[in-house]
């Protein structure tokens, strides 16, 4: 027996490492997905004031606060059990959007591009978001521009990129002004265009990658997904949807309170990583995906003309129910044209503008559950208090949690297929990480630490001794 | 894209000001608007260096980098001079630096500043908002160093590196 371990996977939030198993010929037998990092929030937060737990919470991520802050203030409002404003809901909704676009464009552009648009088994050293500076500028430009716009929505509600504490329990502490409105409205049109013309970047490399598109964890699944009453996309409210592999509704508009009825959490022996599954199948059965992919199976329409149009012609070309963790990317995209739109939409609203956007409570119920879509994935907080509004007890499950299983799977898929021990090369483990990226996880949240250190490949012998080794980007 | 008139200098603070000195970028730019009150200047703060600075880097003419530096005796004053470099091999974005970004300005937008870093030796990385004694008291120095800096334009910039004395 053999083993090749990468390690840490890069190009992802936060760390894990992957172990491959190979037999004496060469040949993949398994596949581990290691989460190495332990966070520990729901434990450290006991004890804290309940309307804490946004701006604690938050600091689980540098790149999606903002579902943080969202999921736990929603919570927080169940816990004083008020209805917040409707503006509160609208700004609420847009600072999310604009969450959506920035670490939508952070994904595709940074992280998962060079793959795509330098190619799986390019140099190494070159294969990140500089080497696509230096090959692809006009790529990385709008890379950088479509970020940018994300978080200027975000500053520009919220006053910060990261961390901001604008968003409260029982609504935002903040209306909107004017100027800003304006200013976030007139950069929608250039911040469109480049979305377009990634899809039709993406759209047309998809031939080259006919390989990874049938390897990188196709296989059936169930998929999860916030809908609204008519089944409509969601990314801020709704309830959840789980659809089977072949796309029948299994349950529908499950409240944010009832999630435990259908989520269960196992524990994995290798990572510090929880497996949630859908209950009623039971573990590991109830293998499920969330995410731009399983909301895109999930939904009947994005319910904006314009990624409604992408939407059909998505389905057309990759089927009714996609199920090739590739089309992450693709689902991505589009989800951005659809954040771009229902901006908009929110921008316009005769309401958004009110400057009643925050109700008051104290302490009116001792539990609370708040579900948001995070870019990742379904996102639920879930917190018990004591009557003095103290946390007793907090249960974070995190969009990669809902993945791992998945994320498991098509790690072995992808090995099984790229990987051959006798005849290592760089670009077969790239594959490993690059369907990983696909999932585009944010372990640091999913854990409950961020970094970089080249990747490390090493291949053992049976006696345990390095017999090869690769090192990359 | 709307340009900066030629002139603007652009200020960007980062490091982590949850670390103690690892803020000191942080603290400067909060004393730098009387000190600076009629200039061009555009102040940002940021966790780290990313992709994104290159843009407005691009817009300007002069750039000031302040930092924290692990090395040197704890409040010693470094002014040194950027020259752009292309990202070496195995960088990443966690790992973009003031180089890097002059050139990808160039690379992407056209047109780079001049450019420095001026940097304090930490004493402590510690969890902490304050700055450690020593290197509170260099703040005013190189708010004082920023202002002539911003004042002269690149005609001040420094050859290679220079150290600034303390009080």
């Amino acid at each position: 027996m053999r083993k090749i371990t990468i390690d840490p996977v890069t190009r992802i939030e936060g760390h894990a490492r992957i172990t491959i198993q190979l037999d004496e010929g060469g040949h993949v037998t398994g596949t581990q997905f290691h989460v190495t990092q332990v966070r520990g929030f729901e434990k450290f937060t006991e004890g804290r004031p309940y309307y804490e737990m946004p701006s604690i919470t938050a600091r689980i991520c540098g790149i999606c606060p903002i579902s943080h802050l969202l999921a736990s203030s929603k919570a927080c409002d169940a816990i004083m059990s008020v209805r917040i404003p409707e503006t509160a809901a609208l700004l609420r909704e847009v600072l999310h959007c604009g969450q959506f676009v920035q670490s939508h464009a952070l994904s595709f552009f940074h992280l998962s591009a060079p793959d795509i648009l330098l190619g799986m088994d390019s140099d190494p050293a070159r294969r990140n978001v500089l080497g696509l500076l230096a090959k692809q500028p006009d790529i990385a430009r709008d890379g950088i521009a479509l970020r940018k716009f994300g978080q200027q929505v975000i500053e520009g509600l919220a006053k910060e990129r990261i961390h901001p504490s604008w968003t409260v329990p029982g609504g935002v502490n903040a209306p909107l002004e004017p100027a800003v409105r304006d200013r976030i409205l007139a950069g929608l049109p250039e911040a469109k265009a480049v979305v377009y013309r990634a899809l039709k970047l993406f759209k047309g490399v998809l031939d080259q990658f006919k390989e990874e598109i049938e390897h990188f964890g196709n296989a059936p699944s169930m998929y999860a997904g916030l809908v609204d009453a008519s089944g409509k996309l969601q990314l801020y409210d709704g309830g959840i949807r789980f659809k089977d592999p072949e796309g029948k509704t299994v349950v529908d508009h499950v409240p944010a309170c009832d999630y435990a009825k259908y989520i269960g959490e196992a524990v994995l022996p290798f990572s510090y990583l929880k497996a949630p599954y859908f209950k009623p199948l039971g573990y590991p059965a109830g293998v499920y995906r969330v995410g731009p992919l399983a909301r895109l199976n999930v939904v009947k329409s994005c319910g904006t003309p314009e990624a409604d149009a992408e939407f059909s012609e998505y389905h057309q070309r990759c089927g009714k129910i996609v199920t090739s963790s590739f089309h992450f990317h693709y689902a991505r995209l589009i989800e951005t044209l659809y954040g771009l739109e229902r901006m908009e939409v929110l921008l316009n609203h005769p309401a958004i503008l009110d400057r009643q956007v925050r109700a008051h409570a104290g302490v009116n119920s001792l539990e609370g559950v708040g579900v948001a879509e995070a870019p990742r994935g379904i996102l639920i907080h879930h917190y018990k208090v004591n009557e003095q509004g103290a946390i007793t007890w907090a249960n974070l499950i995190i969009a990669t949690g809902h993945n791992n299983l998945a994320i498991n799977r098509s790690v072995e898929q992808v090995a099984r297929h790229f990987v051959d021990g006798k005849r290592l090369k760089e670009g077969m483990l790239n594959r490993v990480s690059a369907v990983v990226r696909a999932y585009d996880p944010c372990l640091s949240c999913s854990t409950h630490a961020s970094g970089q250190i080249p990747l490390r490949i090493q291949l053992l012998g049976a006696d345990g001794a390095v017999v090869d080794e690769l090192k990359s980007a | 894209m709307k340009r900066r008139k030629p002139g603007k200098t652009l200020i960007v603070g980062y490091g982590n000001p949850l670390r103690s000195d690892d803020g000191f970028g942080w603290h400067v730019t909060r004393n730098l608007v009387p000190a600076l009150a009629g200039c061009e200047v555009e102040v940002m703060t940021c966790h780290q260096l990313t992709p994104e600075i290159a843009e407005p880097l691009s817009r300007c003419q002069f750039a000031i980098f302040l930092d924290a530096d692990s090395r040197g005796s704890p409040g010693e004053i470094h002014c040194r001079k950027v020259h752009p470099a292309s990202p070496q091999p195995g960088a990443f974005t966690h790992g973009c630096t003031p180089a890097h970004l002059l050139a990808s300005a160039e690379k992407l937008y056209g047109s780079r500043p001049q450019a420095v870093t001026l940097t304090v030796s930490a004493q402590t990385f510690a969890f902490g908002e304050k700055l450690s004694p020593v290197v509170s008291a260099a703040l005013a120095g190189v708010v004082e160093q920023i202002r002539h800096l911003v004042g002269a334009g690149h005609s001040r910039l420094p050859k290679r590196s220079a150290t600034l004395e303390r009080d």
